[in-house]
């Protein structure tokens, strides 16, 4: 098609839609429509993706955990309860054979009442680590200091808290130096964690207390809570860095060759595969179904490109016999057809962008991405391409004088 | 070589089993600048010749020369072409696209024609219009003209494009006879400007207008004489 006639063939749908204002508004909002519901269902799948990366970031892509229980695994559950408990003595050993480990930190956990004076609060998480355990976490410091090797291993009684846990302990004052209840034991604050809010939206860093792991093991001894080794690894030997893992495990663990791991090594990527499994299952079903709505406003279209063509048909007589090829006619409609998909994709781009801004600002964190503007705006154009073929092919095939013939 | 040369023309139409000859071995030729009518009872063939003669359609065999070129074997974009370049056509019902104004009208045939720059179209409508007597309606749509002016712009559209034949079907059909003459009159003078004009018409009065009438029966040209 010439360039010229493009922009004729504008003029002309610009003026027929002007025409029948209330049927193009009718039609255009299906398109509308679609178009909202495609674009923010992509956009509620962007901000669920950057909130799971944010949340996953504390668990740190390159860090490995040895654990007694794997995450999301599929090993029974009777068989995993009666594996043996993670030793924090393999840490040193583990320190010795690996050639990728980078940092190897020991963390123990379990609960007990906090008070500070006649503040209390119950069961806080007590969260024991080794004095190098900021090598392997993401956790940072808000006011004071971590403890160091030798409060470590001489199990002084210091204490970082969480930034909730010091907030609500210590409204008006700073903790810094205060001496807090945990137990039946006293604990000197020395720090406190910067916020790292909530992880999936459940489960906060926030809420616990962080004390040396030597502490850990000098008062609170027994058995129970959860323990692991945490091991800090190069970026881009994760998978090697796993298996030499596993390898030396199973040395300390002395597991023949036929036997089962009786431990479990868990990455960040655990996690990742299980929410892509969730995403491309609620996802893919979400943009499915609104595509879905995007088709049905695709067929109002199509009807009523098929009731302009066969209303006109005297005009595509008069305009094929003052000499418009067919291609020229056909263009002519498909030009009609795109100016509704596209003026309604755009419209409904325009709400998609206020709608997403109002959830990001009440509800959860949404922002359209640029992708996604795009996506919008071709498939716009793509519904009236394909909704508008067929009725622009039969304007296009009417013999002249036929169609010059029609009441 | 005659403007138009029709050599031994056949329309055959299949209706089922049997064959319906529309034109049964037609052969006329028409000069620069005659004024001719064709004439005939419906059913004669004279609309078949009409769209050929337009290049609406493609004939079942013969030659037709227009202009120099045979146009008997074109294809559809080309005939669409010949049609935008050599003929202007003129319809009983007027055929005005009832949203644009005489103007947007009267260019319609510039618009298709490739050849003729944006820039121009505007200034050859207006002239186009000027020369039917309408250059004070040029901004008015066909719902706001009378019959006879809304045949007028017709008649402009036809002439904007410098076409080697005007084709006035039934032109007056839709009009008072009043009105009607005029419509006549009009193209009389656009004949003696050098115009060269194809009347289809049933009626004796309106095709003595022209120089020359031929009237077909049963798809063949049963008279062909000259009108004094």
């Amino acid at each position: 098609m010439r360039r010229s006639f493009f922009w004729e063939n504008m003029r002309i749908a610009l003026m027929e839609l002007w025409a029948h204002k209330t049927r193009t508004i009718l039609t255009g909002t299906g398109i509308v429509i679609g178009i909202v519901a495609v674009s923010l269902m992509s956009t509620l799948i962007n901000g669920v993706d950057r909130l799971f990366e944010k949340s996953m970031e504390f668990l740190g892509k390159d860090v490995l955990y040895v654990e007694r229980w794997e995450w999301f695994g599929n090993e029974d559950w009777w068989t995993m309860r009666n594996r043996p408990r993670i030793n924090l003595e393999d840490a040193e050993e583990i320190q010795d054979r690996s050639e990728y480990a980078l940092a190897v930190a020991t963390e123990r956990f379990r609960s007990a009442d906090l008070s500070y004076r006649e503040k209390k609060a119950e069961s806080i998480s007590i969260h024991g680590a080794s004095y190098n355990y900021m090598d392997v976490s993401t956790m940072d410091i808000a006011k004071g200091r971590f403890f160091t090797a030798s409060e470590d291993r001489t199990g002084a009684q210091v204490m970082l808290l969480g930034s909730e846990v010091a907030k609500n302990l210590f409204p008006n004052e700073s903790p810094i130096e205060k001496t807090v209840l945990a137990g039946s034991y006293h604990f000197r604050v020395i720090g406190v964690l910067e916020e790292m809010g909530k992880f999936m939206g459940a489960f906060s860093m926030d809420t616990q207390v962080l004390i040396p792991v030597g502490t850990f093991n000098k008062i609170f001894h027994g058995p129970w809570g959860m323990r692991r080794i945490t091991v800090k690894v190069p970026k881009d030997h994760i998978e090697d860095a796993k298996e030499e893992l596993e390898g030396i495990m199973r040395v300390l663990r002395g597991l023949k060759p036929d036997e089962k791991n009786d431990f479990a090594v868990n990455q960040q990527e655990a996690f990742r595969q299980q929410y892509q499994a969730i995403k491309l299952a609620i996802g893919g079903t979400g943009l499915i179904i609104t595509a879905l709505s995007l088709i049905v406003g695709g067929i109002g279209i199509a009807n009523i490109m098929f009731v302009s063509v066969t209303e006109r048909t005297r005009e595509i007589g008069v305009r094929k016999a003052l000499g418009a090829t067919r291609s020229q006619i056909q263009g002519q409609f498909l030009i009609e057809a795109m100016v509704i998909t596209g003026s309604g994709g755009l419209f409904g781009l325009l709400m998609s962008v206020g709608i997403s801004f109002a959830i990001d600002k009440l509800v959860f964190p949404a922002s359209m991405s640029i992708g996604v503007a795009v996506m919008a705006i071709v498939l716009s154009a793509v519904i009236g391409l394909v909704s508008g073929l067929a009725p622009a092919r039969k304007g296009a095939s009417l013999d002249p004088i036929e169609a010059l013939r029609y009441e | 070589m005659s403007l138009i040369e029709v050599k031994d023309l056949y329309k055959i139409y299949e209706m089922g089993s049997t064959e319906v000859r529309a034109l049964n071995g037609v052969s006329v030729s028409i000069e620069k600048n005659e004024y001719i009518s064709i004439m005939g009872p419906s059913g004669s063939g004279k609309s078949t010749l009409m769209n050929l003669v337009g290049c609406l359609d493609s004939p079942t065999r013969g030659d037709f020369f227009l202009d120099g070129t045979n146009v008997a074997n074109m294809t559809e974009d080309e005939l669409a072409e010949v049609r935008n370049r050599k003929i202007g056509f003129v319809f009983q019902t007027f055929n005005l696209l009832p949203k644009s104004t005489a103007l947007r009208n009267v260019e319609l045939p510039l618009i298709y024609n490739g050849s003729i720059h944006k820039s121009e179209r505007n200034a050859m409508a207006e002239s186009a219009l000027a020369r039917v007597g309408l250059e004070d309606r040029m901004d008015h749509k066909p719902n706001e003209l009378s019959g006879g002016q809304r045949q007028r712009v017709a008649v402009a559209r036809a002439l904007v494009n410098n076409p080697a034949i005007i084709l006035a079907d039934e032109p007056t059909g839709n009009l008072d006879s009043k009105t009607g003459e005029e419509i006549m009159i009009l193209l009389d003078e656009l004949h003696a400007q050098g115009n060269t004009i194809v009347l289809v018409t049933h009626e004796e009065y309106i095709a003595k207008h022209a120089r020359r009438i031929v009237r077909l029966l049963d798809g063949k040209i049963s008279e062909d004489f000259v009108v004094h």
